[in-house]
This record gives C-alpha cells, sequence and structure tokens, in this order.
C-alpha cells in the first residue's frame, strides 16, 4: 500500500498519542508546589492529598466556571481528579460529573480521590478526547485544564465537545497556547515537550 | 507544549466548531522554571530550554489561558 500524506498524519496522530500515554502513566505524582500556584488554600484544604500531588494543569479555569447545581458536567482528561472533585463540589449531590481519561490509572486515582472527599456522583469513563463516548446534546458543561494541547486532532476535539454539549451549553477551559514564534527544533522533536 | 496552539489558532478553530461568546478571560505566561514543577518536563529536556532559549526569552515560553464559550 502506498503511504499517503493521510496515513501518515495518522501514524503520526498515533505516535503522539502513544507518548502523551506513556508519560502520563509514568507519572507517580507531582510535588504540591504547582498544586499550591494554581488552587487557593481553601480549595486545597478540601482536597485529598493523592489529588493535590496528582496536579498537572496550567491554570485554575474553575475560578472562572459558571458551575450551577445539578449541571451535567464533563472533565476532559481528568488526570488525578482536582478538578473534577472541585467541580462536583459546586454541582452538589443533584449533579453529575463524568470524569473522562484515556488511562484507566487516572480514573483509579480520580475514584479514590473521590471517595477521600466523600464525593459520590463523580462517574469515571475511560475514553479518547477525539471521539468523546457520550451522546449529543447530552453534556451542560465541559471543561479541562492543560489537556486539549495534548491532542493530536485539536479541532476533532473542540467538535466533539460541541458535539456533546446541549445548544447554550459552557465550555471552560485552561489550556497552553504558544507564541507564533516557535521554540527551536531540538526541543520541539523531543518526546517530553509532546507529553508535558 | 509542542502540540500547541498560538491563541489566535485555538480561538479560530473554537469558532470553526460552532462556538460562541468566546471569551480569554485569563493570561498567564509559563516560563522554563514553570516547566521544572511538571514531571513530564524531564531533566534533559529543560536543560535543552536553558541552552537554546535565549534567556530574555524563558521566562514566557507559553502562555496558559483560560478560555470560556457557549456551544
Amino acid at each position: 500500500m502506498t503511504e499517503t500524506g493521510v496515513t501518515r498524519d495518522l501514524m503520526r496522530s498515533a505516535e503522539i498519542k502513544q507518548i502523551v500515554r506513556s508519560a502520563y502513566a509514568a507519572v507517580d505524582s507531582s510535588s504540591e508546589q504547582l498544586a499550591c500556584k494554581l488552587y487557593s488554600p481553601e480549595e486545597l484544604a478540601r482536597m485529598p492529598q493523592s489529588a493535590i500531588e496528582g496536579a498537572l494543569g496550567v491554570g485554575n479555569h474553575l475560578r472562572h466556571a459558571e458551575i450551577d447545581a445539578g449541571e451535567t458536567l464533563l472533565d476532559l482528561g481528568c488526570g488525578a481528579g482536582i478538578d473534577t472533585i472541585l467541580a462536583a463540589q459546586r454541582t452538589g449531590p443533584t449533579g453529575r460529573v463524568i470524569a473522562l481519561d484515556f488511562l484507566p490509572e487516572m480514573l483509579e486515582r480520580t475514584t479514590t480521590a473521590a471517595a477521600e472527599a466523600g464525593v459520590d456522583i463523580i462517574e469515571p469513563l475511560e475514553g479518547d478526547i477525539e471521539a468523546i463516548p457520550l451522546a449529543d446534546d447530552s453534556v451542560d458543561h465541559v471543561i479541562s485544564n492543560g489537556v486539549i494541547n495534548l491532542a493530536p486532532r485539536k479541532a476533532r476535539v473542540l467538535a466533539e465537545c460541541a458535539r456533546v454539549l446541549r445548544p447554550g451549553g459552557k465550555l471552560t477551559v485552561a489550556d497552553l497556547t504558544v507564541d507564533d514564534e516557535e521554540l527551536p527544533t531540538e526541543i520541539l522533536a523531543h518526546p517530553a515537550t509532546w507529553a508535558g | 507544549m509542542a502540540g500547541a496552539l498560538t491563541e489566535r489558532d485555538f480561538v479560530t478553530k473554537l469558532e470553526r466548531a460552532g462556538f460562541t461568546g468566546i471569551e480569554i478571560v485569563e493570561r498567564t505566561p509559563l516560563g522554563v522554571d514553570d516547566c521544572a514543577l511538571y514531571p513530564l518536563f524531564t531533566p534533559d529536556v529543560l536543560d535543552l530550554m536553558r541552552t537554546l532559549i535565549p534567556t530574555e526569552r524563558q521566562q514566557t515560553i507559553g502562555v496558559a489561558v483560560v478560555v470560556r464559550a457557549r456551544a
């Protein structure tokens, strides 16, 4: 079979996903330093230590999120669960919070941390953010923290967010952007910069 | 970081996905020292950054943005 541009792109996409998957699976925990930089002492006070040490986001989008009690919220790439739990504390017991991640290890960490935090409305969901395994118009709010930049096909991720959100639904995301001036090739070619 | 978009491209992709009312509500510079807080950045890539990125750019090699939008 002749290799086309499309197949090369798909191969590259698979390679990037594997790099990201391996890097995140290997993360045991971060330090508290990152969580202390991003979250308030009040937010951290009601958070299990495992979620604090597992924080890997790039911002505190929840500070800007209008989360209503009872809403159905999807956390895209939940990681160790810090944002998922904070969001669930705001939706309250009538809410539904779906924690989506492609790594079972991360879903397990989120589930354990949620139990420690006394939050029982979080539903772990294993899946790819480029093909969210949820029905159309099924979510009120999508949140995400430092995850979309990791996806090879970002337009696909955003289209999937739009698909699962009900009309008028909210998107609140923190993500990393770069300037037009590119970083040196040696850095961009390093696998660690595709996961970090 | 290697997969990050420019802010303009990120907003364009949101618009193309059908989102409206797109607002950037926070921008926080990310420097090499900030990257060192993440276990995902290995010591060798941090060394590369400190060696290859001009000192004056090392405080802001990316910008963390918070974006709000409506479907």
